[in-house]
Parts: structure tokens; C-alpha cells; sequence
């Protein structure tokens, strides 16, 4: 309550939410059940959620240097799990997980 | 003789006070020691050696190796010379050098993960003793986990391009290490392509697990629990302290193992495994799950699998 939320808009979906500065990015999205950004571990660890954030200010916590390099940090490449707004913002999906459909034997 | 247990896993960790929270806090293992380059070392409350979880801290999350314990020294040398026969280097690692353990041999596994094998570790003892103990100890924290029971590693697989990480490293683990295979899952034409495995040396359905994905990595490592309460508890002790749970309490098809899953702050993937599941003696006939079945085998109770479950992890080496 009483807490700053800025609007986060994900141009792969168009898709529009609240995210409290408090709440990472990925996390408001999952409350809401929304898909645009694919969820992992929420730790930083896995990279499937990675972004790039287009306009707007975003805190970011510590994530694994396998999935963001420190070159791409400076342009704006993030893990939405890691990422709190500061002001509204736009981004756009890079990561990804391996999608069902294209699997053929078992797991892979 | 031989392998007798996992001994322990060395975690890489991107917060350690966030790390340090949910270990000791969350799944209630015990802090036993810290040295200089800032590595972390725990154990369950079950366990008697000096640590089973050893967390170091990094900038990229993941394992950097799993250690197993040898019964006695010589086996030591007669493993060494079995798996180089098998035509894999070992390096032989002076005592102390894994920290506080004797001497230890360390080598590649087929699958591109390092382990160690060693013989002896301090000893600090079960937090309730070993004379008239009482079934638990008082304040325990969190889940209370007993022990590392075991870890399921990522390990390449294309059967298009004719790679067969599991394939090799089980066939590694069964005939150099001694570990038997109680369960796989088959698919492909023919159900000729062994794309999971659970290999035990005690008489637990696993001591380590095996399952193919895009690349190699750690999919996650396990702490048991005495029975389903405990882990329905573990689970609310996870809501209660936000950590992001991938699989709500379940039940495998596969060892029958009662089990949740949870990431730890750095998106390494935990598990809360519970029961005998069955007692996997060495004349256990192989239990075999078929692709059509692969649903049920991972999550007995949804019968389907998730696509995170299978595709989201952290690094193996």
C-alpha cells in the first residue's frame, strides 16, 4: 500500500501491467498469470527470462555473468527476474526456453 | 568397498548472505565452517562428516563439482586405475587440497561434470550424538533437512547428431564406479535411446540421477526428508519466506520418491525428497519407463511434465 508501482509494457506482446518497484519484474508478471517473458528460477541463474529494457530506468540485482556480460548490462540487457523499475518502462523478450512443441525424444 | 555415498556438492553462489538465508534458514542445514576465500560449509543435522553443501561464492550460478565418498583408502587407488584403464585422466589431489578431506583423485565425467572421489572427511557428528540420541534434535530451523541425498545432472543429448551424454556417463557410473542403474527412461523409435538414469551405490532407488537436455548442467540437488508431512511443511516454509517453488509437492513415479522443488536465491534448483521410496538391493530388476509414460514417471500425480522442469538450469561445471 501506498507503494510506487510503475507500468511495465512488453513490445513482443503488447502486453501492459503494474509492477510495484519492489516486485522484480518477472514476479509482477507471474502474479498476474501472464506469459510474455518466459519464467525460470526467479534467481538469476538461468537466464530464459533475459530482456532488453528499450526505455525507462530499471535497479538490478546480481545476475549470472554466463547470461548477461557486463557489455551487455551496459545495453540495457537484464534478467527480468533481477529487474525492479525505477519508472515506467518498455522491453523487449530475448531469452528463451526450449518450447515442447519442437521436442521429439523425451526431454530434448 | 568401493563408492559408499554422495559426500557432498560445491555450489556456486551469486549472494552469499541471500545463499547463507536460505541454507541455513530455509532448508535448516547447519553452518560448520567458513575459510578465507569466502566458500560457506554446511551440513544436515543427520549427517556426521564436517559438510555435505559447500557454497562459493561467483558471479555465474551453477556447480563446480560433486564429491563422492570411497570406503577406504586403497579404493582410492584401484578406482583411479579403473577409470584410467577406461581412458579417462585422473589427477591425483593432495590432502587437504579438497577442503577438509584426505587425499582425493578427481577427474571429467563422460558428461562433462567433475568429480571427486576422497576417503576421509572431518569429523564433527550428528547434531543429537551417538550415545541414548533422541530422535531430533531441539531448534532446528526451516525444513530441518537430515542429509544430501542425492543430484541429477543435465548431460547432453541429440540422438540426431548421435550424442548420448546419459548413455555414456551411465554406462561409465555402472561399470568403473560400481553404481547399478535401478531405473531408466527409454523413447525414440524402438525405445532405443536411454535419455534418463537413476544409478544407486547405497540401497536407496538413487544416489545420483542422470537426465539429457540441450546442454550439460546441474539440474539440481536433493535433501531428504523423514515422510510427505514433512515435506507439505517444507513447502510452507518455502511460501513463508518467498523462495520461487518450480513443482509443488508431488510424487514421483520414478523411485516413488515424495518431492518438491524450489530454486535457491542464485536460480540453483533445490529438491525436498522424501521415503525409502523402495529398498534397491544389487538383484533389483532395471525398471524401465517407456516416452509415452515420461509424464507420469517425473510427476506421478499430474501425469505431465512442465516445461520449466526439463529446461531450466543452472550450470554443470
Amino acid at each position: 500500500m501506498g507503494e510506487r508501482a510503475y507500468q511495465v509494457t512488453i513490445t513482443d506482446t503488447g502486453e501492459v501491467y503494474r509492477c510495484p518497484e519492489t516486485v522484480s519484474v518477472l514476479k509482477a508478471m507471474a502474479q498476474l498469470g501472464r506469459k510474455g517473458i518466459p519464467s525460470g528460477c526467479h534467481g538469476g541463474g538461468c537466464g530464459v527470462c533475459k530482456v532488453q529494457v528499450l526505455s525507462g530506468e530499471v535497479v538490478t540485482e546480481t545476475m549470472s555473468r554466463s547470461h548477461v556480460t557486463e557489455e551487455e548490462e551496459r545495453e540495457g540487457f537484464a534478467l527480468a527476474c533481477r529487474c525492479y523499475p525505477g519508472s515506467d518502462i518498455t522491453l523487449k523478450v530475448v531469452g528463451k526456453m526450449q518450447k515442447a512443441v519442437t521436442r521429439r525424444y523425451g526431454f530434448v | 568397498m568401493g563408492v559408499m555415498r554422495i559426500g557432498h556438492i560445491n555450489i556456486r553462489v551469486l549472494d552469499m548472505d541471500a545463499a547463507r538465508h536460505h541454507y541455513e534458514n530455509v532448508l535448516g542445514l547447519m553452518p560448520t565452517d567458513e575459510d578465507d576465500a569466502g566458500n560457506l560449509y554446511l551440513k544436515g543435522w543427520d549427517e556426521w562428516d564436517k559438510y555435505s553443501v559447500m557454497l562459493t561464492p561467483a558471479d555465474r550460478a551453477g556447480m563446480n563439482h560433486i564429491a563422492y565418498k570411497v570406503e577406504n583408502d586403497v579404493d582410492l587407488d584401484s578406482l583411479g586405475k579403473r577409470i584410467r584403464d577406461y581412458g579417462i585422466d585422473v589427477e591425483e589431489v593432495g590432502a587437504g587440497e579438497l577442503p577438509y578431506c584426505g587425499r582425493s583423485i578427481r577427474f571429467w565425467l563422460p558428461s562433462g561434470h567433475l568429480m571427486y572421489l576422497y576417503a576421509e572427511k572431518a569429523f564433527v557428528g550428528k547434531a543429537v550424538g551417538t550415545e541414548n540420541p533422541e530422535p531430533w534434535p531441539d531448534g532446528l530451523k526451516g525444513a530441518g533437512v537430515h542429509w544430501l541425498d542425492h543430484a541429477l545432472l543435465m548431460c547432453e543429448l541429440d540422438p540426431d547428431k548421435g550424442i548420448n551424454k546419459v548413455a555414456e556417463v551411465t554406462k561409465f557410473m555402472e561399470e568403473v564406479l560400481g553404481f547399478k542403474l535401478t531405473e531408466q527412461v527409454m523413447v525414440g523409435p524402438d525405445h532405443s535411446i536411454q535419455a534418463a538414469t537413476w544409478l544407486a551405490r547405497t540401497s536407496t532407488p538413487h544416489d545420483i540421477a542422470f537426465v539429457g537436455g540441450a546442454v550439460m548442467g546441474l539440474h539440481h540437488c536433493a535433501f531428504f526428508l523423514d515422510e510427505w508431512s514433512d515435506v507439505l511443511k517444507a513447502a510452507d516454509v518455502l511460501a513463508k519466506n518467498k523462495v520461487k517453488i518450480d513443482v509443488t509437492p508431488q510424487r514421483h513415479g520414478i523411485t516413488r520418491g515424495t518431492t518438491s522443488y524450489f530454486f535457491d536465491p542464485s536460480g540453483n534448483r533445490n529438491e525436498t525428497f522424501a521415503g525409502l521410496g523402495y529398498l534397491a538391493q544389487p538383484d533389483m530388476p532395471v525398471i524401465t519407463w517407456t516416452e509415452e509414460n515420461l509424464g507420469s514417471g517425473i510427476f506421478y500425480h499430474t501425469g505431465e511434465l512442465n516445461e520449466a522442469f526439463t529446461t531450466v538450469y543452472t550450470e554443470g561445471a
